[in-house]
């Protein structure tokens, strides 16, 4: 293995590219372990938040719990709820899985939440007037316009997931972590390289949910402004 | 605006009380883990206190039980004869910390010779007996503005491990008879599947390219050899574990893991500034004590038994008379 | 008292091997949790990482505070600035933090100085998009309001810009602390101490009391923190009501 290096310039970035191109067998199989712990992880935290959120937000029933589990989730420290895991379900790839969920369901919860309860009121009654069912105006009425708030959410849990995915390293979880917190092995360059390819696995989450969000919402709101983003750090502080 | 500032005041008041509050809870404890204090509990009046004067040093350990105590008897012995010492806990592997020492993020740490011979003098000539191993790690390590200490009489070498089970239904007793297996798994810490004296060296030495390599953070070794996560791991020759009788501990016939004594690797110049020859003389009396037994005891005891590498290292120096 | 006991080696003059404490039976067979040893050790191992843990979390929201509150007020001035701001806040944002801490100390070595400076670094994005959103949601009538009472634009800023922009500063604050809070246990992989420090240790044996007590107390601690801020946010602005988002 080449020469362990230590300290950090530009030639540090170039030297993890170089790196990369080292070592792609290593970075493409801790890039797909990584991927397939967060896609799970998301995966099952929106199949647990959003039908939740949305149920609650249609009935506008529980915000007292759809508020604050955001709330708290979001104040859980990640590596400490990793911590708890390994004491209660030992070391591994479920263990890391169940931490993630449990810090991933909170943002799209409360989000989804919030999006559908907060629907203009008048839509709604326009369209039960119309004569749709209920379940009717949350599929047309609701759920649309609701999507880009609800989003809102899943981007920031997905991203959340990404990011700490890569503690399951000291959890035995594999991914990308491994090579961040192997420096002895693979050098600064393998740090800043994990460190790369972790933030752009970020974004590619990111932009694959915007694109996803993008398809959902209908032609006519698609030019609004994302205010949503803007309020969702004060509406989640408030 | 009165409003304003009377709310930035309370909230000051406020954080403050906090502050204190909690700083006042924890100020009759002192034991923060790199504290600098000299032990306050020295019994009767210490004759020599060479250490009076001299500047602080900063020890560092690696990222495993048995170093966190060799740090810790270190500490105390320097303490009892009047140093101030900055210890370092859980710096990581041998490369990581080595780098901190060259780089004067921390003065010393004890090394293993083999190591030192293998991953930082990067030389591929096995030695033949430990006393030659020793000799090369001191040359090298004079060669580049460091000193080492007198080698302890144990020695802690890597092994590769398997449950009893495992090791029985295949026939394992030596290194060797993992060739004849079929594909299996081998857990170690990151750095091990590199290193010549790690898989990179088990390949070439013993012609092993049948071993899955699974990266397991060191400790978590033998949890994954109790679950069945993995078939094999590296384990290092005075764990704690080892005793309960579990696991086989492969025989390493051909020497790839080297020879390791463990040696006070220590900058020159700073052991010059801390008195030279009085300085070391103290290493050397903690680490002429240190047979196999006695760190295996202290592994044990904080391993097993859980209890403070401190408090473990105080008790052992405490019986032998260095405190 | 006990490792008194001591066992003599061989006349040969070996060392003396004391006789250590027993682990009480729950430690040694690992089970779920073993009170006993959390009560012995909470003095000695807990309390003292948690007072780290808090300093640690302090320092840096203090300081990020600071750097973010400056960075506001000129964007909020020079609007041009916003965007420069906003993206190297961000960039330093996405770095991962067992990445951050490592690449500091070669710098700053493995000290509390290369934990701060991530850890400050982390606080930006968030304090500055919060503070600076707050002031632009001033409402113009109060600005009005405040030329038409002749404040100068110094005075419009701490009488009636920043009360007004309190809300959304202390939502900034409550969320940089309690981000801090959870990446301060990762600095520990770097030896800064903190609650972190028994959670990479306990790696070393397993010791599943150690990993939930550690676990536990960072998770009371960001509760705990989250808790007193909001209380202390609406100790500060009376005024707003909670929005029922």
């Amino acid at each position: 293995m080449g020469e362990v290096k230590g300290g950090l310039s530009m030639h540090s970035i170039i030297d993890a590219f170089q790196f990369i191109g080292d070592n792609p067998h290593l970075m493409l199989t801790k890039t797909l372990e990584h991927l397939a712990l967060s896609g799970a992880a998301i995966g099952v935290a929106l199949v647990i938040a959003i039908p939740l959120g949305v149920t609650l937000g249609h009935l506008h029933r529980g915000s007292f719990l759809a508020i604050n589990v955001s709330n708290i989730g979001r104040a859980l420290p990640s590596l400490a709820v990793i911590s708890i895991g390994i004491g209660t379900l030992g070391i591994g790839f479920i263990n890391v899985m169940v931490a993630l969920i449990i810090l991933a369901v909170p943002p799209m919860l409360t989000n989804a939440y919030v999006a559908v309860d907060g629907v203009d009121p008048d839509a709604v009654e326009a369209a039960r007037a119309a004569g749709m069912s209920p379940a009717q105006v949350l599929r047309k009425v609701e759920i649309p316009l609701a999507v880009s708030l609800m989003f809102a959410g899943i981007r920031t849990g997905a991203v959340y997931v990404v990011a700490t995915a890569t503690l399951a390293a000291i959890a035995g979880g594999g991914g990308l972590g491994d090579v961040i917190v192997n420096q002895a092995s693979y050098g600064t360059p393998g740090v800043i390289a994990g460190a790369l390819a972790v933030t752009a696995l970020a974004f590619l989450v990111e932009g694959m949910f915007a694109v996803i969000q993008r398809l959902l919402t209908p032609k006519a709101l698609r030019h609004q402004k994302g205010a949503a983003e803007l309020f969702t750090p004060l509406i989640e502080g408030t | 605006m009165r409003g304003t500032m009377r709310r930035l005041i309370v909230w000051s008041l406020l954080a403050a009380t906090m502050a204190f509050a909690v700083a006042a809870c924890g100020s009759d404890d002192n034991s923060s883990s790199s504290s600098s204090t000299p032990a306050a509990s020295t019994s009767a009046a210490a004759p020599a206190q060479p250490g009076k004067g001299k500047p602080s040093v900063t020890i560092g350990t690696k990222d495993f039980t048995e170093e966190f105590i060799l740090g810790e008897l270190y500490k105390g012995a320097l303490e009892a004869k009047g140093y101030t010492v900055n210890l370092k806990k859980n710096i990581g592997a041998t490369e990581i910390i080595d780098t901190a020492l060259t780089s004067h993020k921390i003065d010393a740490y004890p090394e293993y010779t083999g190591e030192s011979v293998a991953t930082v003098a990067k030389r591929n000539e096995p030695a033949e007996t430990a006393d030659e191993e020793y000799q090369l790690a001191k040359e090298f390590y004079e060669g580049r503005g460091q000193t080492v200490s007198e080698p302890t009489p144990f020695e802690d070498v890597d092994a590769i491990a398997a449950t009893k089970a495992f090791a029985t239904k295949n026939n394992l007793t030596t290194m060797e008879d993992l060739k004849k297996i079929g594909s299996f798994s081998l857990g170690a810490r990151p750095e091990f599947k590199a290193r010549q004296q790690g898989l990179a060296g088990m390949k070439k030495v013993y012609g092993i390219n049948n071993a899955k390599f699974r990266q397991l953070a060191l400790g978590v070794q033998y949890q994954a050899l109790d679950t069945g996560k993995v078939d094999t791991a590296n384990i290092f020759t005075t764990d704690a574990q080892l005793a309960s009788g579990k696991y086989t501990v492969l025989k390493d016939p051909k020497g790839v893991f080297g020879f390791q004594n463990v040696s006070f690797v220590i900058d020159k110049d700073k052991l010059a500034a801390l008195g030279g020859d009085q300085f070391m003389a103290i290493i050397n009396s903690v680490n002429k004590l240190l047979t196999t037994d006695a760190i295996t005891a202290m592994n044990k005891a904080v391993a097993i038994d859980k209890q403070d590498e401190a408090t473990v290292a105080k008790q052992f120096l405490t019986a032998n008379k260095l405190v | 008292m006990l490792g008194s006991l001591a066992l003599p080696i061989a006349q040969g003059g070996g060392p003396v091997i004391p006789t250590f404490q027993r682990g009480s039976d729950c430690v040694r067979e690992n089970r779920q949790f073993c009170w006993d040893w959390f009560s012995s050790h909470w003095s000695s191992t807990f309390q003292p990482r948690l007072i780290e843990h808090i300093e640690l979390t302090a320092m840096a929201v203090g300081i990020g505070f600071v750097i973010a509150f400056a960075t506001a007020l000129v964007a909020h001035r020079w609007n041009w600035a916003v965007n420069p701001a906003t993206a190297v806040f961000a960039l330093l944002y996405t770095i991962p933090s067992l990445a951050f801490f490592q690449l500091m100390v070669p710098f700053t070595g493995l000290t509390r100085l290369s934990a701060e400076i991530a850890l400050v670094s982390y606080t930006l994005l968030i304090l500055f998009r919060n503070i600076l959103t707050g002031l632009r949601e001033v409402p113009p009538d109060a600005l009005e309001a405040a030329q038409a009472m002749g404040l100068t634009p110094r005075q419009t800023l701490w009488r009636v810009e920043l009360p007004l922009a309190m809300p959304a500063i202390m939502a900034g604050i409550r969320i940089a602390t309690v981000t801090t809070i959870s990446l301060t246990t990762v600095a520990a992989f770097i030896g800064v101490g903190g609650l972190g420090e028994p959670i990479f240790n306990a790696i070393q044996t397993g010791f599943k009391t150690q990993f939930i007590v550690a676990g536990v107390l960072a998770v009371l601690l960001a509760l705990a923190a989250d808790a007193l801020l909001v209380v202390l946010q609406r100790v500060l602005s009376p005024w707003a009501k909670s929005r029922a988002a």
